[in-house]
């Protein structure tokens, strides 16, 4: 009800609102694979790997936060904190997992 | 901007790719499977374990780094959301004034609504309806 009002008073653009969705879940689909490739190399096993795949997307996040929203998620995204931060966290999760065996068999094995 | 980002890119790949290159040269030395020792601080579940050198550990990083920053930037610009901003923008920038066809451009979102062609050859219309059906019919 709270965001029914909201979003009479202030409306906002669903074009828009799709356009970062996509940017930000391509950056994500990205990167994720990059830490793969990393985790990979540096010989990661089981928990280190999903620690360094939890740091690297914070660190990510931060860059969009930086660089692409301007310190200021709330003209971007709808809800930051969901669409920003924390949500899409575990959407390249599979990729990194895929780069990450990849590489950890070819550099170590 | 652009330009910034394509060699930022550049070179997190050089960097990437040597490293890579580098670990797998590593594992190939008879010493690179000895175990590593334990960490002094970290407990033993989340010890990392690495038995790479140094140097190519902080290569790695680096050039997964450096390549995070160069995919952010050669993203797209994010939009603005809010329809106030997003509408604002539309009526300064100059290539959203040029006016494509009535209703269409004019940097106004609204414009479909607030142009309308004050009258119509109502006559015309059906004349040119009526030729449509007969062609059909023929």
């Amino acid at each position: 009800m709270l965001d029914e009002r909201e979003l009479a008073t202030r409306p906002i653009v669903q074009e828009s609102v799709q356009h970062n969705a996509r940017t930000v879940s391509n950056i994500r689909a990205l990167t994720a694979s990059l830490f793969g490739v990393a985790a990979g190399t540096l010989g990661l096993e089981s928990f280190p790997g999903f620690i360094f795949y939890a740091v690297g997307t914070a660190v990510v996040s931060v860059l969009i936060f930086a660089f692409k929203a301007e310190s200021n998620p709330k003209a971007y995204f709808w809800r930051p904190l969901q669409d920003l931060w924390a949500g899409d966290m575990f959407g390249g999760l599979m990729s990194f997992v895929l780069t990450w065996t990849l590489l950890y068999n070819l550099a170590k094995a | 901007m652009a330009i910034a980002a394509t060699t930022i890119n550049i070179l997190g790949i050089v960097f990437l790719s040597h490293a890579v290159y580098s670990a797998y040269e590593h594992s190939l030395l008879p010493s690179s499977s000895l175990p590593t020792p334990p960490s002094s601080i970290l407990p033993h579940i989340i010890d990392p374990k690495i038995n790479l050198p140094l140097d190519i550990t902080l290569e790695t990083l680096f050039s997964v780094f450096l390549l995070c920053v160069g995919v952010v930037l050669s993203s797209p610009e994010l939009k603005p959301i809010q329809w106030n901003v997003w509408a604002g923008r539309l009526e300064r920038s100059k290539e959203a004034r040029v006016v494509k066809e009535v209703g269409v451009g004019g940097g106004n979102p609204y414009a479909v609504l607030e142009e309308r062609p004050g009258f119509l050859d109502i006559r015309g219309r059906r004349k040119e309806f009526a030729g449509w059906v007969r062609e059909g019919e023929r």
